[in-house]
């Protein structure tokens, strides 16, 4: 971005009755073009929101720090550079470079670090940080020829290293990756001395966009897709296995398709991380299952569910993995080394990224890679993500056994045990994840930031109930969470969302006869709204009230409850936490 | 207007949204209350990439009016 289009895009106004993003932009510099492109970036990730970036002072780093945490925002970019540490590390300073300043600056930066640790904690413990570090070079500060590597400057870069890994496992610290930033804004060309000189702002302009990009997309990541559709001939293997069976496929240095061990690599690793992989080939199934028999392939059989061979078109495949997942088209990355396979795909369903395996070029597919780990990446690994296969396959099993039974002696034989557990605190990151990612089970299609989030329970009232769900198929993890306030003249609910995985399963119910009881409520109040995509919550509330849902807020008395639920078997644990 | 006075505008329009256009010729550091030390910055770089040239600051200093920026891009482009 240059600056004049980020200049451009900063007087675009927003709607009056917008809403409103703040965020803290604190560094020890001018912000002067960082926060120009802050903006613009902002800006363009959130057309809809009237953004604002709130910086600090000039040379005061840690006091910037301080007066951020103490004004709410929907999160904070952080920048440490070397003259935060000390003065004497920037250019600004003269105050010579003879051996006993050098262990004084040493000594300094420690006490600062620690410093600056504590602060960029307690900021993280108010709203989300990212953070970036030295980016800029070291002035010429030892007696040693530039191609040499002093051991002062070495302690220092250990130093700043050690601040970073103690952060990068603090709560609600995101560290910008330094090899994503040297991809976008090359080392020499970052640091722009006359500016800095003239004006204490010390990037060129290719390097504050390269940084404020950055940041931003750390400080509000875009949702990683669930699920990754493969090829197989000459995509997750060289070679078509028709023609040359299963021992003729190679994935290997010798064969000269190491390429296909990187992508199966990346695949397999994918799939641990909890990403759906599923497979969409024209092939003969019983060799497709014998190749996923061999002992070197990294990609293992249970890592993949459903594999479709076939012969039909690859799009009816495709949506049929779909419908397995029962997840939309749109978080969903088609990978093929077919042209027109990807074509035929993308024509039949749009919402599907398509993304071609170079199996051409060799250099291609170190970027298709890092693609996909762009869009499946993701900051954290949870229980869930582990758990999302096999009950997918438990899913499968269980809809083919039920067919075969009455519904109710069914479910009456599935063992299931709902765990639900009551908390005042926000703490729990699975919740803020679900209740942000569900669209089909959801009371009314609200997403929370952080802090609207962390705020939400800081009224008093507020509780949140998670449930947790397992039967004779197996574990699902955390599926459910509901959110509201217990208010004098009545038991309201805000959020409420519940992981397609667990449908048909009647956990729906039980946790509303739960919340009655508990809170011993007459009527619950939903902040109930309709959107284009929660039909499966409308179709639940819609026994309740012959007349029709409405467009928002309904309430449900508990006698009309306990009159139209289904019976209900499961074994139900309650626990509570402060 | 000519070439340098139609860029020298598109920049200020940039930087100083809430000018009229027919006051940029006109505006100076004494008579525009935004123009203070962060918008000559940025005015200054913005230049840079519009004229496509490394803003050396000292030889901007004192050009604080559109008259005098347009008379300074005129003489680095004869000099060029």
């Amino acid at each position: 971005m240059r600056l004049s289009e980020a200049l451009q895009i900063n007087q675009q106004r927003v709607l009056p009755n917008a809403g409103n993003r703040k965020i803290h932009l604190v560094c020890g510099f001018t912000p002067l073009h960082l926060e120009t492109f802050g903006l613009a970036h902002a800006k363009r990730r959130f057309p809809a929101e009237n953004v604002n970036i709130t910086s600090g002072l000039f040379g005061d780093l840690e006091g910037n720090l301080k007066r951020a945490r103490e004004q709410p925002a929907e999160g904070a970019i952080v920048v440490v550079e070397w003259s935060d540490l000390d003065d004497r590390l920037g250019f600004r300073a003269a105050a010579g470079w003879s051996s006993s300043v050098l262990n004084d600056i040493l000594q300094q930066v420690d006490g600062k670090i620690y410093r600056l640790t504590q602060l960029v904690s307690e900021l993280a413990g108010e709203m989300p940080v990212a953070l970036i570090a030295g980016t800029l070079p070291l002035p010429p500060l030892t007696h040693l020829p530039l191609v040499q590597t002093s051991s002062f400057e070495l302690q220092l870069r250990s130093n700043l290293i050690g601040f970073l890994s103690r952060l990068a496992v603090t709560r609600g610290v995101r560290l910008v990756n330094d090899s994503t930033l040297a991809r976008s804004s090359p080392y020499p060309g970052r640091h722009d001395v006359r500016m800095e000189l003239h004006a204490g702002f010390p990037y060129t302009i290719a390097h504050a966009a390269a940084v404020a990009d950055l940041a931003l997309e750390c400080l509000f990541p875009a949702v990683p897709k669930k699920g990754l559709i493969s090829d197989l001939d000459e995509t997750l293997w060289k070679g078509i296995l028709g023609d040359v069976g299963v021992a003729g496929l190679s994935w290997c240095l010798d064969g000269h398709s190491q390429a296909h061990a990187l992508y199966q690599q990346l695949v397999a690793s994918l799939a641990e991380s909890g990403v759906l992989v599923g497979i969409a080939s024209k092939n003969d199934p019983d060799l497709v299952s014998q190749a996923f028999q061999r002992s070197d392939i990294l990609l293992k059989a249970t890592q993949v569910f459903p594999i479709e061979s076939n012969w039909g078109a690859k799009s009816e495949s495709v949506g049929r993995i779909l419908k397995a997942w029962n997840i939309g088209a749109d978080s969903v990355v088609f990978v093929d080394d077919s042209p027109m396979e990807l074509a035929e795909v993308a024509e039949r369903h749009p919402g599907v990224e398509c993304l071609r395996f170079p199996s051409d070029d060799p250099a291609g597919i170190i970027e298709l890679l890092n693609q996909l780990r762009a869009r499946f990446g993701k900051s954290e690994i949870r229980e869930e993500d582990h758990l999302r296969l096999q009950s997918l396959r438990s899913s499968a099993e269980l809809q083919q056994s039920r067919s075969a039974e009455a519904s109710a002696d069914f479910l009456s034989r599935l063992n299931a045990k709902i765990t639900l557990e009551y908390s005042e605190a926000p703490s729990d990151g699975r919740a803020f994840e679900l209740v942000n990612k569900t669209n089909q089970f959801n009371l009314n299609g609200r997403r929370y930031s952080e802090s609207e989030w962390q705020s939400y329970f800081r009224a008093p009232g507020a509780f949140l109930v998670t449930a947790s769900y397992e039967d004779r198929f197996g574990p699902l993890g955390k599926i459910g969470v509901l959110a509201g306030r217990s208010e004098p003249e009545a038991l309201l609910v805000d959020m409420w969302v519940m992981s397609c995985r667990a449908f048909s399963r009647h956990i729906e119910f039980q946790m509303l006869e739960r919340l009655y009881k508990r809170f011993e409520a007459a009527c619950i109040r939903f902040s109930f709204h309709p959107t284009e995509r929660n039909g499966p919550l409308q179709e639940f509330f819609a026994r309740f009230f012959d007349a029709g849902l409405g467009q928002d807020g309904l309430d449900l008395p508990a006698a009309a409850f306990v009159k139209c639920r289904p019976q209900l078997f499961h074994q139900v644990i309650e626990s509570s936490h402060e | 207007m000519n070439n340098v006075d139609e860029r020298l505008a598109k920049c200020f329009r940039l930087v100083f949204p809430n000018l009229d256009a027919d006051q940029i010729p006109l505006a100076n550091a004494e008579n525009l209350s935004d123009w203070d030390s962060v918008a000559q910055v940025n005015l200054l770089s913005v230049i840079g990439e519009e004229f496509d040239m490394d803003i050396d600051f000292e030889e901007f200093e004192g050009a604080t009016s559109f008259a005098a920026l347009a008379g300074r891009l005129r003489e680095i482009s004869a000099r060029a």
